[in-house]
């Protein structure tokens, strides 16, 4: 029925869906106001950190606050459209974004602008966004697309790497710039892959083979490997200035914070608060209770995204979920354990939280496939 | 709907989700709870910046309790800029009070820092002008500065501070830890730019005040033996004047002069001794003189010539020749000499100062008349080793112990190139350089009994209310002579004063002792002297020691003519101020209406 349905009704509905009588009622309040609570906690933090900043460079503390009201309005009202799209729409469409965003990553080789010592963004006029932001949407939607299409045969190394081909040509033009984000990328495709794929021991092998990859990689280049030591000693070194005052920042914050807004670190100790290291803003500001409660907030909303990959109405549908978990997941993950000294140091956002309007928009985006996908779950009649 | 492994492995990720975000939680109990402490401080010595607040200095007393350094307040005025109302009304006001350029005042008012300096040490009438304007944004601070209520008094003595509250010369620098205090201290919040933090707690540590030092310095005999020393400068157009006045008893330096002298107030203007002749004080061309050669310039004007140079004494050193002799017992007060007016010693003549001889002599009447050859005799029958041992005794071979920065010490010749050239030369004060302080103690320990004291200047330490803290005590060498050879000594150096060369040194109704000196300086034949005299009151029991040196006199030079009668100018003034009643005898009595006789006909 799901499949005629979409056949049939797929070009006629495609912007109206909401109209159809068929479709079930069902949107997950609970998912959404998550992502609200945690944007507006975020615009919160963002002001906290950059108004020292803006004060100082742009003559106007909520400059950076409105900026990122900006995306985060846009990025809110994207997600709402998208939720009330039928997500199989992306199956047709996955390939053709893709090669747009391909021909996009290249561009931003050739032609891209550079901020913070690294070619990353695109400008059209006064307008800059960052390719490979997109690209983690679209690489979620193109691998998920591909894998429905081959799960069955998704049990040999052959069909696993033709899955992963394109994808993985585009992530190697992410990492040419932007290593942290190609890792997030190969998470997201890897997972796709594994959760489609019967198989456990392929994975199990490919695991220790890209921790090893990963440890020669390191060695190879004694810059990385200084990288390494300043991990492990921050204080010993330049370099670890940033590491440094972010452990300043949450050592300082103790169990229940400064309070809103009292954080000293964040007035020019902590280069850039606003982005990569705000959550050690949370954590002198917050306090250890304020940072744990942010944590949850995620899981919860990690927690809510998997309940909703259980119980998707398809296979395609579960797998974008899955590639959106991993993505918040890994970058939670990899900020927090950065900012923490728990990882060596690498620049990776933190979701909805951390300034930055190309990744907030993609997130929110991405949070509306995932309602919508949670729009076509199958309920029974009292839930 | 998706494979029952796809749901388990979906299942599966997200547990591991919430084991990795466990991991990372403990992580964040770890750093902010048991490391918490560890950071904070670490966080803490980052954001605080410290303004320091200058400690009150201690005062510097005289031996009577007169200030002689002390600290007037004075301003600091910065500008708050977040306070400012009318930029340009404060520029112009600030230009005009504080006699600013204006662009400098501009750049410190516009600087978008939390607070900025304009001027420190600005007088208090000038800062309360300020203060009456009103203006929004300026900040007037009060504060201390180091002054000197009698300007050049006794400056090469106390010595100036610098801009941070610290000793540079002088008694200043010597006493420096006494004096200084410490310095409190606001800790304000910073940022990163070091920009302070406002409505953030000032944890404020307050200073603590100096101790005050009571010196052995009295103001009014500094004065008139500084009147008495500008007076010579002027009369003989001198390039210095020094005199030191002591109790040979215990060493307390009662005077010490060097003219010319310089402004405490205003250590940075050169002082010349031209200025002082013509009464002059106006402002010096200092713009003719390069960097450096101001530096040496001031360097040498505020240099303590009484202990930081050596000179040749010349005669006042055949005190300690005549010492040694009589401590060693080789000669005895009535001993005969002849003095044919030169002393032929190996290949050289060496001449008395009376080129005509004084003929046959005691050893008395030779010390009267400063006889050279019979010095020369007297030295050659101390020996070398006997004579170094008797310098030695005298404390000519060691620094004074003066509590003053940079004494000089002595410069003499190695024991075993003494030949009997040397040895005779260095009998009447010749060929070895010392100090005028270890000269001034030498003959103290030869005077006083036998005692070698250590000169100096401090007393005792007093807190804010005058509680004495502390007494000091300086070492003496008792019996570094015999008594007897002191006795002896001080009868023969009354007898120079009363009937020998000494005698323009006499002061009615008063027995004084002494010795003249008329030192050739280096190099010979400039015709530049050092006139100097050494002479003590009263002769029984001196309770002051003086000596004079009048570097590069014109005309007259010899000590006995020109540094004599002022030294006893000074004991004239001194005597009855330290409480000794003069005892008129019949002669006094005479001689002081010949006296004023004479000086009415000059």
């Amino acid at each position: 029925m799901k499949k005629r349905r979409a056949k049939s009704k797929l070009l006629k509905k495609l912007f109206w869906r909401w109209n159809e009588e068929k479709q079930t009622d069902f949107f997950d309040y609970a998912l959404l106001f998550l992502v609200l609570f945690l944007v507006a906690f975020g615009l919160v933090i963002v002001f906290s950190t950059s108004a020292y900043t803006g004060e100082l460079r742009k003559h106007d503390p909520a400059y950076y606050l409105k900026r990122q009201g900006f995306f985060a309005v846009a990025g809110i009202m994207v997600m709402l459209f998208l939720s009330e799209l039928d997500y199989h729409i992306w199956k047709k469409a996955s390939k053709i974004i893709m090669i747009g965003t391909f021909i996009l990553l290249v561009a931003v080789l050739l032609a891209g602008v550079a901020s913070h010592g690294a070619t990353r963004w695109l400008g059209v006029g006064s307008f800059q966004f960052q390719p490979s932001e997109v690209a983690k949407i679209v690489i979620i939607l193109y691998t998920a697309h591909l894998a429905t299409i081959k799960a069955i045969k998704l049990n040999n190394w052959k069909t696993m790497a033709r899955v992963a081909a394109f994808p993985m040509v585009c992530i190697a033009l992410i990492a040419k710039e932007n290593l942290s984000t190609a890792i997030i990328c190969s998470a997201i495709v890897m997972m796709i892959i594994f959760v489609t794929s019967p198989r456990i021991k392929e994975f199990i092998i490919l695991a220790i083979v890209m921790i090893a990859v990963m440890a020669i990689f390191l060695a190879a280049a004694s810059y990385r490997l200084e990288r390494l030591y300043v991990w492990r000693h921050p204080e010993n070194y330049e370099k670890g200035y940033q590491t440094l005052q972010a452990l300043y920042a949450i050592g300082s914050g103790g169990i229940f914070g400064k309070g809103l807004g009292q954080s000293i670190q964040k007035l020019g100790f902590i280069p850039e608060s606003h982005n990569d290291y705000i959550f050690s803003v949370i954590c002198e500001e917050l306090g250890l209770f304020g940072a744990v409660c942010v944590i949850c907030i995620f899981l919860l909303l990690i927690w809510r995204c998997a309940m909703i990959a259980l119980s998707a109405p398809d296979l395609f549908g579960a797998l974008i979920v899955v590639g959106v978990i991993t993505h918040i997941a890994v970058q939670v993950f990899v900020n927090i354990g950065v900012v923490t000294n728990t990882l060596p140091p690498t620049g990776v956002p933190l979701p909805f939280i951390s300034y930055g309007g190309t990744a907030l928009f993609m997130l929110l985006s991405e949070m509306g496939l995932v309602l919508s996908v949670a729009r076509q779950l199958k309920l029974p009649k009292e839930y | 709907m998706s494979k029952t492994y796809t749901r388990k492995k979906i299942f599966f990720l997200t547990i591991s989700i919430l084991l990795v975000m466990s991991l990372l939680v403990v992580r964040l109990a770890y750093l902010m709870i048991a490391k918490s402490e560890y950071y904070l401080q670490k966080a803490e010595a980052l954001h605080e910046r410290e303004r320091s607040i200058k400690a009150k200095r201690g005062i510097l007393y005289d031996r009577n309790g007169v200030e002689l350094a002390g600290n007037k307040a004075v301003c600091s005025v910065s500008v708050i800029h977040s306070q400012i109302t009318d930029e340009e009304a404060v520029i112009r006001a600030l230009c005009s009070v504080l006699q600013m350029e204006e662009q400098a005042v501009r750049k410190k008012v516009e600087a978008n820092t939390i607070r900025e300096k304009i001027k420190s040490n600005v007088e208090k009438e000038t800062a309360d002008r300020l203060r009456e304007m009103n203006l929004e944004g300026v900040m007037i601070d009060e504060d201390y500065k180091r002054y000197y209520p009698y300007d050049s008094l006794a400056s090469k003595v106390i010595g100036f501070t610098g801009s941070d509250n610290q000793g540079i010369v002088g008694l200043e620098v010597y006493y420096d830890a006494v004096l200084q205090g410490t310095p409190g201290s606001i800790l304000t919040m910073t940022d990163a730019y070091g920009r302070e933090l406002e409505n953030e707690a000032e944890n404020r540590v307050e200073p603590v005040s100096g101790h005050n030092l009571k010196i052995s310095i009295d103001v009014n005999i500094q004065k008139y033996a500084e009147q008495a020393a500008i007076n010579v400068l002027k009369s003989k157009q001198a390039k210095r004047v020094s005199v030191v006045l002591m109790n040979p008893q215990n060493g307390e330096i009662y005077a010490m002069v060097n003219v010319p002298e310089y402004d405490l107030n205003q250590p940075y203007r050169l002082v010349r001794a031209e200025d002082l002749y013509r009464d002059k004080s106006g402002e010096p061309d200092n713009g003719s003189l390069t960097e450096q050669k101001k530096k040496d310039a001031l360097n040498a004007m505020w240099r303590n010539f009484c202990i930081s140079d050596s000179y040749e004494p010349g005669s006042t050193f055949k005190t300690v020749t005549a010492t040694a002799a009589l401590e060693e017992g080789v000669v005895s007060v009535n001993d005969t000499f002849s003095c044919p007016g030169f002393r032929i010693v190996e290949d050289r003549k060496i001449r008395c100062h009376k080129v005509s001889g004084h003929g046959t002599e005691t050893f008395r009447e030779g010390i009267m008349n400063s006889c050279n050859p019979v010095f020369m005799d007297v030295g050659a029958r101390v020996g070398p080793e006997r004579m170094y041992q008797n310098y030695r005794k005298l404390g000519l071979f060691e620094r004074t112990g003066v509590d003053l920065p940079g004494e000089a010490s002595s410069i003499m010749h190695k024991l075993e190139k003494v030949k009997a050239v040397e040895l005779a030369t260095m009998s009447f004060g010749q060929s070895i350089q010392i100090t005028p302080m270890q000269l001034l103690r030498a003959a103290s320990a030869i005077v006083n009994g036998g005692n070698l004291v250590t000169p100096h200047f401090a007393m005792c330490v007093t807190d804010e209310k005058g509680r004495k803290l502390h007494t000091y005590s300086f070492p003496v060498k008792e019996h570094a002579i015999e008594e007897h050879t002191s006795d002896v000594m001080r009868e023969l150096l009354e007898a120079v004063v009363a009937e020998g060369s000494g005698s323009k040194g006499q002061v009615p109704g008063y027995r004084v002792g002494g010795k003249t000196a008329t030192s050739e300086k280096l190099p010979r034949g400039n015709k530049k002297y050092i006139s100097s005299f050494m002479g003590f009151a009263p002769a029984d029991h001196p309770t002051v020691i003086g000596l004079i040196l009048i570097d590069e006199p014109t005309g007259v030079y010899y000590g006995g003519t020109i540094a004599a009668p002022v030294m006893a100018e000074i004991f004239s003034n001194v005597l009855p101020y330290l409480g000794l009643e003069a005892e008129y005898s019949e002669e006094d009595l005479k001689k002081t209406s010949a006296v004023f006789f004479e000086d009415s006909v000059e």
